[in-house]
């Protein structure tokens, strides 16, 4: 469903208007949530369910959407809370977040079966029967009407699958689990979908996977709102993956004029604090591989790095140990302007859980996705290309642009590391998907990727992947692309870094 | 060989609620006129926002050769293209 704009996707985005349209509208001395309430009828108007069995159901679901949105964690089903409990300690400027990050909402997930071969109506009864006949556990016989697959003895082999001259019988599991690479989803005593917190690495790629929408993730947008209407001096710090994300004529200097027209003082590109990483992993590289580690693994994507590091642990110190390109962005903000507050925009998920990270909670306030982004903009009725164009001083170099899409962060370090004067080739692995960098993992285990530079993306595609992005992964990877070309410094090490453009 | 030409709003509110996913919809269909007996070009264009939100109506908004597309959708903007293709 990535790249289909489905009922889903609307009921998400509509959330994420109705909660900014409340923040920027309420009054800041008021603490009434009732509004909320009514935003369910908002979203699901009528009597007549469209989409599951109850048109009180969908609300309902609605509503826990909504206290996510807020920051809020998801009632339990089996005693009584109110709708609006905890909502007044939210309209903060504080941080709210906590964990889990990623939640299931158990009533809104229809169990699906896990992993399961099923015949279908196709089946016509032949009398070839080529599925008995292939399968090695004797879990195919046929009925009266049609082959039957006894799941207690199918070993999911899938020959059947192949010798069905009607492909009659196929396997399918769950959409959310066949998203996650970190293999975090399980099963609760109803079937329904259970996040192990242990195994998940927030990449958020469940949510955008859910055909029922029953996974969703917390958001920090009604604080973020919440400090712009208090005064706060805010800056947003937009991750390179943002060219392209609000429409064909949303051009990167409209999109910054509409972030600014949020209420948000100035707006950096993380590109420079990507090229910051770029430099930094180089010289670990450099100085690292091979004495010290066999290989080196990249640190910018959040999920990959927390991935690596729990499935291998005897590796993890080859994961390198420079700050991800939000952390340098915001410390940079933070030592220009000491009293400011930094919203990190960007397509990931991820990143809300990196800030929640003791070492990064004082430079990052909140994160917001981009489609989190858009809800502010529908809220506070931004018409992006009526805006003027904000001259974006050039902050972040074409390869620190390039960080958004997959092959950017391994070349950009290699460029680094070229211009330094270092004459052999580094050899490059990279892999995006987490079922990919799985496999990376294994073969730098067993000693395959000695000497090699390892770049790691949760999100196919890279960050232009990710699950809060808005537009289709191609048309986004060109966007960036273009734009890095108007930078006129190539490579890290021709960005000067020495201070954040005005 | 005709000429059909589409223009979708891209507009923050019809954007948000899918026109970008429209217009992929409608590039989708320009492959699949090749395949076509009789392939007829698409001329597909972004415009600023037309400013038609009302109460009850809302965007996102597709003109398929001047003909007006109210809450648009990637299947009934292909199902207006395709109709004029015939």
């Amino acid at each position: 469903m990535r790249g289909l704009f489905t009922p889903i996707t609307k009921i998400r985005r509509q959330v994420f208007t109705e909660v900014a349209k409340y923040a920027f509208e309420r009054d800041l001395e008021q603490s009434d949530f009732n509004y909320f309430y009514e935003s369910s009828y908002r979203i699901i108007p009528g009597e007549v369910a469209t989409y599951r069995d109850s048109v009180f159901k969908e609300r309902a679901i609605i509503r826990e959407r909504i206290r996510l949105a807020l920051g809020l964690p998801i009632r339990p089903s089996i005693t009584h809370q109110p709708f609006t409990q905890g909502m007044a300690e939210c309209a903060t400027t504080e941080k709210k977040l906590d964990m889990p990050l990623v939640n299931v909402i158990p009533f809104a997930c229809e169990a699906c079966p896990t992993d399961r071969v099923q015949v279908s109506d196709n089946c016509r009864k032949c009398l070839a029967h080529p599925c008995t006949t292939v399968c090695p556990v004797n879990a195919v016989s046929i009925g009266k009407h049609a082959a039957i697959i006894d799941q207690d003895k199918c070993i999911k082999c899938g020959r059947c699958i192949e010798a069905c001259p009607y492909q009659a019988i196929l396997r399918f599991g769950r959409p959310c689990a066949q998203a996650c690479g970190a293999k975090a989803i399980e099963s609760d005593d109803l079937g329904r979908a259970k996040i192990n917190q242990d195994k998940c690495v927030s990449c958020g790629l469940c949510i955008v996977a859910c055909p029922f929408a029953a996974i969703a993730d917390k958001s920090e947008i009604f604080q973020l709102i919440t400090a712009i209407r208090s005064g706060e001096t805010v800056f947003a710090a937009v991750a390179p993956s943002f060219v392209g994300q609000f429409g064909p004529l949303a051009t990167p200097g409209k999109i910054v004029s509409g972030i600014k027209a949020l209420g948000i003082t100035r707006v950096i590109e993380v590109g420079w604090g990507a090229d910051v990483g770029s430099l930094h992993e180089a010289e670990e590289f450099l100085r690292d591989v091979p004495e010290h580690k066999p290989f080196l693994g990249t640190s910018c994507c959040t999920s990959w790095a927390l991935f690596a590091r729990k499935t291998q642990p005897t590796l993890a110190h080859c994961i390198a140990q420079t700050h991800t390109p939000m952390v340098a962005s915001a410390q940079k903000i933070k030592a220009e302007h000491p009293g400011a507050k930094v919203v990190f925009i960007g397509p990931c998920v991820a990143k809300k859980l990196e800030a929640l990270d003791d070492e990064v909670r004082p430079y990052v306030d909140y994160v917001i996705t981009f489609e989190e982004l858009m809800g502010l903009f529908s809220a506070k009725q931004i018409e992006l290309s009526d805006l003027p164009e904000t001259d974006l001083a050039t902050q972040a170099s074409r390869d620190g642009r390039n960080y958004a899409v997959a092959g950017g962060v391994a070349q950009a370090v290699v460029n680094v590391i070229k211009a330094s004067g270092h004459e052999q080739d580094v050899p490059v692995t990279r892999a995006d998907t987490l079922f990919e960098c799985r496999k990376m993992l294994a073969l730098a285990k067993a000693g395959k990727l000695n000497g090699h530079l390892l770049e790691g993306m949760a999100c196919p595609g890279g960050c232009v992947g990710g699950p809060g992005t808005l537009s289709q992964i191609p048309r986004a990877a060109t966007a960036v692309k273009a734009f890095a070309q108007d930078s006129p410094y190539q490579t890290a090490g021709d960005n000067t870094l020495e201070a954040l453009a005005p | 060989m005709g000429v059909i030409h589409v223009e979708v709003c891209a507009g923050t509110h019809c954007t948000m609620m899918g026109a970008m996913n429209i217009m992929d919809a409608i590039h989708s269909l320009e492959e699949l006129q090749q395949e076509m007996d009789n392939p007829c070009d698409i001329e597909v264009k972004a415009v600023p926002c037309m400013n038609l939100c009302r109460d009850e109506v809302h965007g996102p908004f597709v003109r398929v050769e001047g003909q007006l597309i109210t809450h648009a959708e990637s299947e009934s903007v292909m199902a207006a293209i395709m109709d004029r293709c015939k």
